[in-house]
């Protein structure tokens, strides 16, 4: 999901200046492919370009609504890779193609629990890349790891630790963890049920003084600022593979399993060439360079397996092993009357006086 | 003379497109309802902001950072613009090229900056405990939103009061001497007066982008800063688009009265002038 965005708006901008002054004059054929600042290895691309002998144009987003909103002014991607819900509403607005899975063999390698979830139960139009769940990150020297593990989503309640938390600046998010804490579904549609997670939510905002960050989270986390974060599994493998004294947990009360999976857009004009991309992009070896460059899971069950276990990169990084089949843990839906209800709320959360 | 009017029309294309065509956008997104059969005229969005407090309390700490930000920024501006347009030659240069410095970086980055310097554990926090100093929490408070702010803006204020003093008749110092005014009467009676169409220069450069930034209080403030800026961004995030452009509107109009109040105040002044 949200990785080190803004800085890569800038580098962004910087590449694709560059693919402006050296893209000219040359026929090769191209994909146009709308990512996650910072969620595919560089060398992986580069890779690909050679050995398909074709020029990829990158461009990057900081959250699915962002890309959303780029598609829908008449911005046209090949490939892209937005989360659950999203390719959900993706599927539903009949802007994806469906995927042709005799080009994609490597469709086969994905690990069981991310196939065909929910959004898109037979992978006709998804193709998992990254997965991993929401979790807590905190520092088990000041918050200790019993805490944690009896109070669950409670512990960012927890008045000794005030002023010590890193909330992730979401609505999705801090509803999921609100909504969980209670017991409810994270999906629900009950309003009552979201109202009451709304004054969670605000009773934490008012007596806790939390500090809502996205991309920030990293930095700020791997220097040990603060004692506890929401973080995504990613960035938790990413932070914790650089300051080690980190614990992630995901609470018992569940928490949203997420997987952002790679779409090809209808209006791609080479589907050839978009499938061998994904396929590319599936294969081990490149699953394996995306997932040790990025830090997220690999959909990839032999990659994730190699890297996760002895010797591998993220061997005993327990953010990395994000929990798989928990009756608790959700996938989020798209549903566009709560989405509206929740951004209202939040706005009211976040702009209440702390 | 007259071939070189032509010269013209590039830009008012370029106005055009860039700012009147998504002006007119924002129009009918604000005030049209669309809900699929029939289009109708709507106040809807307008009465949505207005009819909950959180909305109007957002607005009122939008502008009350952005006034607070104008007031430090004269406070701190005022003095070192003076001592800038008292400096002979050389000095004077190295001062000017000191206060603009700060602007070849992109802002942006040099909030990112800001942040590393304020973090808890960052830089004036290692310098502060190293000097055996109790080390404080600036970041994501008030304090690094107001700094971030005038730093960002300062020198906007500094070279507009600069360039008003600059602008002041020296002789109308001698005639004040010869008259019998002493230093301080001189500043109170004839400086101040003179700079005074600077400073509301200087409020306009400062003020209005003031209002309306969102991205120095996020970073520094949290997300949980929330200004007008952060209510477009996030409703414009969500898709929806109209009640974003309302929003927007409603901040026009803020900007706009503004723009008119320190227009009344410069002819208030008694001099015209200084054209922005």
């Amino acid at each position: 999901m949200k990785r080190k965005s803004r800085y890569m708006t800038l580098f962004g901008l910087l590449t694709m200046c560059a693919v402006a002054l050296t893209g000219c004059g040359e026929s090769k054929p191209t994909l146009k492919f709308y990512n996650w600042g910072e969620y595919a290895s560089y060398e992986v691309i580069s890779n690909f370009e050679k050995e398909y002998n074709c020029k990829v144009i990158c461009d990057y987003y900081d959250s699915n609504e962002t890309m959303y909103n780029k598609i829908q002014s008449g911005d046209s991607y090949d490939v892209m890779i937005p989360s659950d819900y999203m390719i959900e509403r993706l599927i539903s607005e009949d802007r994806l193609l469906e995927l042709d899975k005799s080009q994609l063999p490597n469709l086969e390698k994905v690990t069981e629990s991310v196939k065909g979830l929910d959004f898109d139960q037979d992978n006709i139009y998804s193709a998992p890349y990254f997965w991993g769940s929401v979790g807590i990150l905190y520092n088990p020297e000041a918050v200790s790891t019993e805490t944690v593990e009896s109070e669950g989503w409670n512990v960012l309640k927890n008045a000794e630790y005030k002023g010590k938390i890193y909330m992730y600046d979401s609505e999705r998010d801090s509803f999921m963890i609100a909504l969980k804490a209670l017991g409810y579904s994270m999906n629900t549609e009950n309003e009552s049920e979201i109202e009451e997670a709304y004054q969670w939510l605000k009773e934490l905002n008012d007596t806790m003084e939390p500090v809502y960050v996205t991309d920030e989270v990293i930095d700020n986390m791997i220097s040990g600022n603060k004692d506890m974060a929401v973080v995504y599994s990613g960035d938790g493998t990413f932070i914790s593979s650089e300051n080690d004294s980190l614990k992630y947990y995901e609470p018992e009360q569940g928490t949203n399993v997420w997987c952002d999976a790679m779409v090809i857009s209808k209006e791609c004009e080479n589907p050839e060439l978009a499938h061998q991309f994904i396929n590319y992009m599936m294969g081990n070896e490149a699953a394996k360079a995306n997932s040790e460059f990025v830090g997220y899971t690999t959909a990839n069950d032999e990659v994730m397996k190699e890297i996760s276990g002895e010797g591998g990169v993220f061997n005993g990084n327990s953010a990395y092993n994000a929990r798989q089949g928990y009756e608790k843990d959700e996938v989020f839906h798209d549903n566009e009357v709560i989405r509206k209800l929740l951004s209202d709320y939040w706005i009211k959360v976040k702009a209440s006086e702390q | 003379m007259k071939n070189y009017k032509g010269l013209i029309y590039p830009y008012i294309v370029w106005i055009a497109i860039m700012i009147v065509v998504p002006m007119l956008m924002i129009f009918a997104f604000a005030f049209i309802q669309d809900d699929g059969s029939s289009v109708s005229f709507t106040f809807d969005n307008f009465k949505r902001f207005f009819s909950d407090e959180t909305f109007p309390n957002v607005l009122k700490r939008s502008l009350g950072i952005a006034l607070s930000t104008t007031l430090v920024c004269i406070l701190f501006g005022y003095p070192a613009a003076y001592i800038m347009s008292k400096a002979e030659g050389k000095k004077k240069s190295l001062l000017v090229l000191l206060m603009t410095m700060p602007m070849w970086i992109n802002m942006l980055v040099r909030t990112y900056a800001l942040m590393g310097i304020l973090a808890d554990n960052g830089l004036l926090n290692s310098i502060l405990s190293f000097l055996g100093i109790p080390m404080v929490q600036i970041m994501y408070t008030d304090s690094a939103v107001m700094l971030g702010m005038v730093y960002d803006f300062l020198p906007f204020m500094v070279l507009q009061i600069h360039g008003s003093l600059e602008k002041m008749d020296k002789s109308l110092l001698e005639a004040a001497a010869d008259l019998g005014a002493g230093k301080g009467k001189t500043f109170l009676k004839v400086v101040l007066p003179l700079s005074i169409p600077g400073v509301l220069s200087g409020i306009t450069l400062v003020f209005l982008p003031a209002v309306s930034s969102y991205f120095i209080p996020n970073i520094l403030g949290g997300g949980g800063y929330t200004l007008v800026g952060n209510l477009i961004q996030q409703y414009s995030l969500t898709t929806e688009r109209d009640f974003a452009s309302a929003i927007s509107l409603i901040m026009a109009v803020i900007i706009m009265l503004s723009m008119a109040l320190t227009k009344k105040l410069e002819k208030f002044s008694g001099t015209e002038g200084s054209e922005d």
